[in-house]
């Protein structure tokens, strides 16, 4: 198993390789751009399976979080003129908080009915955040609505390859810390959560407190993606909290693999490269989300990850191999309801 | 006209009479699939493109147009109901991300297809009544259809033939025993809600704009209706639903359209933070 586990590693460094690699074949513009937001929906996408994956909190309204984070730095740095890295640093913890409120209201739910909170609490961000325009900022014309709200950024025209870098580096260190998380003895915890909540329960896991934490660490990186992506965009825009956005982050999370963390930054990397590179219209885009999931739900319910290891484990089954035990993680968290 | 409350209230009234036809989908799915159809709103839509279709052909009646949004909508909802929700269902994951999934589809086939743009419907001459109130003959076509399906829905259930759904509702480990074949009966029961809600999407579309996600703010209508009335009295749900159509109405005349799918969602957080306890019927009956 340790061999595996080394073979993947270096796929991944191999992959971070050729990302680094990347920008200095001096690509299209528009392609470092397409990356650069692709680093950035990964992270966003990990930080769903957070809590949708390995806690098994299904939730629909992930935007929230992301948006928020995404709409205080932009009102943090025009409207209060706060400097960028405190106002960045308010809006990870805002979003945070959200993501605390957020489990707080969902943790005596079950099932559908968090998605079905959790896309209404979104739904309401977004409605909020379409309809309120005010007037404001030194030019005087409209703010907030469909157009956004600018941020501030100290620097002009940062050149293309360094927002890749530094989102590349953001993706790298987000994933990171949350895969440790992941692994970590709360993250188990979530996972027997996730698993059963009744004998989570009864082995004397305060299950309410685990589904709010789950919730705070998974909405605190997707504030901070929220933040970059405003950095990156220099606007908060109302589709920050839209649902689309929050469907897009599960159907990464369904398709790379629930529970895994590098299955969804994977998938989100690869669908969002290969669906905006073609430059589809997003209502296209969109449509081919919803597709790719609905398939993927329906024939390979595990993900990319979860197929691959079934597939590993059936042809280790042929050569005569006692087939491997599955070990404690379960797979995608559910099933053993 | 002295005040437009009253013509608010009326339009609410007739509105929210037709939306019980959807919320009664809705409760029917709950009820013998046990699923809760994020996707419902997306018929509603359908059956509204498909009279906007119509009308745009010179078939401006919804007479015509409901029953076959209804058809269309029960092709569809078969497809889905025997090729994802019922091999779905035992998973709590793929149900509401994959219904919704099927509800964006829809929403940007439609966008595709029709355009962003809201449409609107040619509804014909309104008659006026007592004291300048606008009578919409679209809504009463719709208010009285629509309160004759759900009787005729009532009388089903509670006759012979409706007698399976009842069953599976309560047990369907007796009611596979007892040789009913339980799969075909919940795609089968799908598809039936999901032409109700078309139907009530194409007798409704006259009375507002035609855009792509119009179903969702009639899908949170049913979801509230749902949960507070539960899955067992139709008379309940047609009640709630012109309540809820008033109050809707009324949100939209007071503050703005917007506001009345908000505070539609604003309900259904407080209903779900209020009372847990009294909906995770559906969660804990899965087992």
């Amino acid at each position: 198993m340790r061999s595996a586990a080394t073979f993947r590693g270096g796929w991944l460094a191999a992959g971070i390789g050729l990302l680094l690699l990347f920008p200095l074949s001096s690509p299209d513009e528009f392609f470092l751009d397409v990356f650069t937001t692709g680093f950035l929906l990964a992270a966003f996408a990990a930080s769903w399976d957070v809590i949708g994956g390995v806690s098994g909190q299904i939730t629909l309204g992930h935007a929230l979080p992301f948006g928020a984070a995404a709409y205080s730095c932009a009102l943090l740095t025009s409207l209060a003129g706060w400097p960028l890295p405190l106002a960045v640093a308010a809006a990870v913890l805002l979003a945070a908080a959200v993501g605390m409120g957020i489990g707080a209201l969902s943790a005596p739910l079950a099932g559908p009915f968090v998605a079905l909170l959790t896309l209404a609490l979104g739904e309401i961000a977004h409605e909020a955040a379409t309809g309120h325009t005010f007037f404001s900022g030194p030019g005087g014309y409209a703010w907030g609505g469909e157009g956004g709200i600018p941020v501030a950024l100290p620097w002009q025209d940062a050149p293309p390859f360094s927002s890749y870098y530094a989102a590349l580096t953001f993706l790298c260190i987000a994933s990171y810390g949350m895969l440790r998380f992941s692994r970590s003895g709360a993250g188990l915890i979530l996972r027997a959560v996730a698993g059963s909540p009744i004998t989570a329960q009864a082995s004397g896991v305060p299950i309410s407190r685990f589904k709010r934490l789950a919730f705070a660490v998974g909405s605190a990186f997707a504030g901070a993606a929220g933040a970059g992506f405003a950095l990156h965009v220099g606007r908060a825009t109302a589709t920050d909290l839209s649902l689309e956005l929050s469907f897009q982050a599960a159907t990464f999370a369904a398709v790379g693999g629930r529970g895994t963390i590098v299955g969804p930054v994977v998938a989100a990397l690869v669908l969002h490269i290969l669906f905006q590179g073609l430059s589809l219209p997003p209502s296209a885009r969109v449509l081919l989300y919803a597709l790719t999931l609905l398939v993927t739900l329906r024939f390979f319910p595990g993900g990319v990850v979860g197929t691959a290891r079934d597939l590993a484990s059936r042809l280790g089954r042929k050569e005569g191999a006692r087939p491997p035990r599955r070990r404690g993680r379960n797979r995608a968290g559910e099933g053993t309801r | 006209m002295a005040s437009p409350l009253p013509q608010v209230l009326l339009d609410g009234f007739f509105a929210g009479g037709t939306y019980a036809l959807m919320a009664a989908g809705m409760a029917l799915i709950l009820g013998v699939v046990k699923v809760i159809n994020l996707s419902h709103g997306a018929f509603f839509t359908l059956g509204a493109y498909v009279a906007y279709a119509l009308a745009e052909r010179g078939i401006g009646s919804p007479l015509a147009a409901a029953p076959l949004a209804a058809v269309i909508a029960f092709a569809f909802g078969v497809f889905l109901g025997k090729s994802f929700v019922n091999p779905a269902r035992a998973h709590p994951f793929a149900l509401p991300v994959g219904t919704l999934a099927c509800a964006l589809l829809f929403e940007q086939a439609a966008q595709m297809v029709w355009g962003p743009h809201p449409l609107s419907i040619e509804a014909g001459e309104p008659w006026i009544g007592p004291g300048g109130l606008i009578i919409r003959q679209w809504g009463v076509i719709a208010f009285l259809s629509s309160a004759a399906l759900l009787g005729g829905l009532k009388w089903v259930l509670s006759s012979r033939p409706g007698l399976p759904l009842r069953l599976i509702a309560e047990d369907e480990e007796i009611a596979g025993s007892l040789g009913m074949d339980v799969e075909a009966i919940r795609y089968l029961t799908f598809g039936g809600a999901c032409a109700m809600a078309a139907a009530a999407g194409a007798l409704l579309s006259p009375s507002g704009a035609v855009t792509p996600t119009m179903g969702r703010a009639p899908l949170l209508l049913s979801l509230v209706v749902v949960i507070v009335a539960g899955m067992d009295s139709v008379a309940a749900i047609f009640l709630l639903s012109i309540g809820l159509g008033i109050f809707g109405n009324a949100c939209a005349w007071l503050l703005s359209p917007q506001w009345s799918y908000v505070a539609l969602l604003a309900v259904v957080c407080l209903l779900l933070s209020a009372r847990p306890a009294g909906i995770v019927v559906l969660a804990g009956r899965r087992d």
